[in-house]
């Protein structure tokens, strides 16, 4: 549905030349969510910017729905754009328009009449929830209202292809949450194709089929969530995994938490399920085989596409001399195990 | 106060008010496009054209340059062709009007750089042709801001045309003028005075109003 192929983008700053993008090619099927993580100053504004021609490239090829958008003139490209829906961080909405008006925008610019209009709106309206502040202006609305009448007024049009530029970075958790999962539902429901850009590992993972990491205005990594999840190739990646993923030992285990055993006190296990860790009930196969007990301590899991990963904080115990076995098993399943200290 | 003197300050009145809101009008109508074309031809907008950009930002500055009551001598020829006279009201609203625009033209290249850049993207992004930019995003958009232009331009406006009133151009300025300067006359002086500021109030009031009223940021 999109398609890049080696495209660079240049910038000439004062006497020195700026490579914004160097030779990156992607491809996102049709109905998919593709999501592009990144650095801030790593390209990904330039990138999604590039896809419907806000941002002209040095050179490449874009293709969008077949279309070869280079080649086409300034009106023509008019036209295509309205193909294309985008949303942005800082949403962009008319601040002298109401929430209906703001929707009604680009249904104006395709010079549709006041009945199509209407009904049309409000249907969007309705599909993002805000039927009932048709008339406020945004300026009366929260941050993640914003971003829906955002997402309702590039809807109009019926897009095939939707950007969103950072669309989440400017909101709280729980509203982008929620503005996550309007984009979920629509790009199920509507059969629309998603190309994201973010610095937000929780977004690529919430939402995204396929992600590409960029760096330096190149593309390192790129596959599905559950295969990037499970091996990622690259040091970047692998940080940006983590740092969707931290845990720390409860102050009251740290407190108490001792670096040698003295006979009677019980490990505390750290577990680290990645892509590569088998998906049985570990956990429990451990205690039944080793006659050993766990309680969980702090634990963060999490689902990306196949691939069940994350932290885990387990005090030990039971059969003593079974521990070191136990370890060893969860190794063999590719969990990584290591002891924090003794409690 | 006689009842001619009260008939002097009405006629002045009414003068200086057509001279002001009349050549604010014709300035608009010259200075809102120029500024529009001196915003989008700049660097990084829609409409880049470095070339013409500098060749308009130069006239501007140099009309701009130009001491009023010089421009109104200047353009006494040009102002003869076009109204058929030089002196009185309506000879005044030429070079008034011409001395506005390039004014106007900058205020509104302002008001126009002051808005946020996301929501040209947006508009582009939705598939706007520059002209839908214009009038469906930019100047609603800098309505505010515009009027606030307006309000400026206007108290300027009353100013130059006191100025006209030097050379024969009507208006409270010239009855300032007339009986002030040749043979102080105190009552007359400062009924003048009293009613430029009056006039400089009102206009800023509505102006501040109107500009509120608009603006839903």
């Amino acid at each position: 549905m999109i398609e890049l192929k080696n495209v660079t983008k240049t910038f000439h700053q004062k006497d020195r030349i700026v490579s914004a993008l160097s030779d990156v090619s992607l491809k996102v099927p049709q109905g998919k969510v593709f999501g592009v993580i990144g650095t801030s100053g790593a390209g990904k504004s330039t990138l999604i910017r590039c896809v419907n021609l806000l941002e002209r490239p040095t050179s490449g090829e874009i293709i969008v729905d077949g279309k070869a958008l280079m080649w086409l003139s300034d009106s023509e490209l008019a036209i295509e754009r309205r193909q294309i829906g985008m949303i942005f961080q800082h949403f962009n909405l008319l601040s002298s328009r109401t929430v209906f008006e703001n929707v009604a925008f680009p249904l104006e610019l395709v010079g549709a009449s006041k009945n199509e209009i209407k009904t049309r709106v409000l249907e969007l309206l309705e599909l993002v929830g805000l039927v009932e502040k048709a008339n406020d202006y945004p300026a009366s609305l929260s941050g993640g209202q914003k971003q829906r009448v955002a997402i309702a007024r590039t809807l109009a049009n019926n897009p095939k292809v939707l950007l969103c530029d950072e669309a989440t970075s400017a909101l709280d958790p729980a509203t982008t949450r929620s503005i996550l999962n309007l984009l979920k539902d629509i790009n199920k429901r509507l059969n629309i194709t998603v190309l994201l850009i973010t610095h937000q590992m929780e977004v690529v993972k919430s939402i995204c089929d396929e992600v590409a990491v960029i760096s330096h205005g190149k593309l390192i990594e790129q596959g599905s969530v559950g295969e990037i999840f499970a091996d990622p190739k690259h040091e970047l990646t692998r940080e940006f995994i983590s740092s969707s993923l931290h845990i720390e030992i409860p102050s009251v285990y740290q407190e108490k938490l001792q670096k040698e055993d003295n006979g009677n006190l019980n490990p505390l296990l750290k577990l680290e399920m990645t892509g590569k860790s088998v998906n049985e009930p570990v956990i429990s196969e451990v205690s039944r085989l080793f006659d050993t007990d766990f309680k969980i301590v702090s634990a963060q899991m999490d689902q990306a596409g196949e691939v069940n990963f994350g932290v885990m904080l387990l005090e030990l115990s039971g059969k003593r001399e079974n521990y070191n076995a136990a370890i060893q098993y969860f190794n063999s399943k590719h969990i990584k195990t290591e002891i924090l200290g003794y409690v | 106060m006689s009842d001619s003197l009260i008939d002097l300050l009405l006629k002045g009145t009414w003068e200086t008010i057509v001279m002001t809101f009349v050549s604010g009008f014709f300035g608009f109508l010259l200075g809102l496009p120029t500024g529009i074309l001196l915003f989008l031809t700049r660097k990084n907008q829609i409409l880049e054209q470095p070339i013409l950009n500098r060749t308009v930002s130069v006239l501007v500055n140099v009309f701009r340059s130009i001491p009023f009551i010089i421009l109104i001598v200047w353009m006494i020829p040009f102002t003869r062709a076009i109204v058929g006279t030089s002196i009185g009201v309506s000879a005044a609203l030429v070079p008034l009007s011409i001395g506005a625009a390039p004014f106007i033209a900058r205020l509104v290249e302002n008001s126009l750089l002051s808005l946020p850049s996301g929501l040209i993207e947006a508009a582009r992004a939705l598939g706007a042709t520059p002209l839908q930019i214009v009038y469906k995003v930019l100047l609603p958009e800098a309505l505010p801001s515009l009027i606030n232009a307006a309000t400026i331009t206007l108290i300027t406006l009353i100013g130059y045309s006191a100025m006209g009133g030097a050379v024969g151009a009507g208006g409270l300025g010239q009855v300032g003028y007339q009986y002030g300067y040749i043979g102080y006359d105190a009552v007359t002086m400062n009924s003048v005075l009293a009613l430029l500021v009056l006039l400089v109030f009102l206009i800023q009031f509505v102006g501040d109003a109107l500009s509120k009223r608009f603006d839903h940021r």
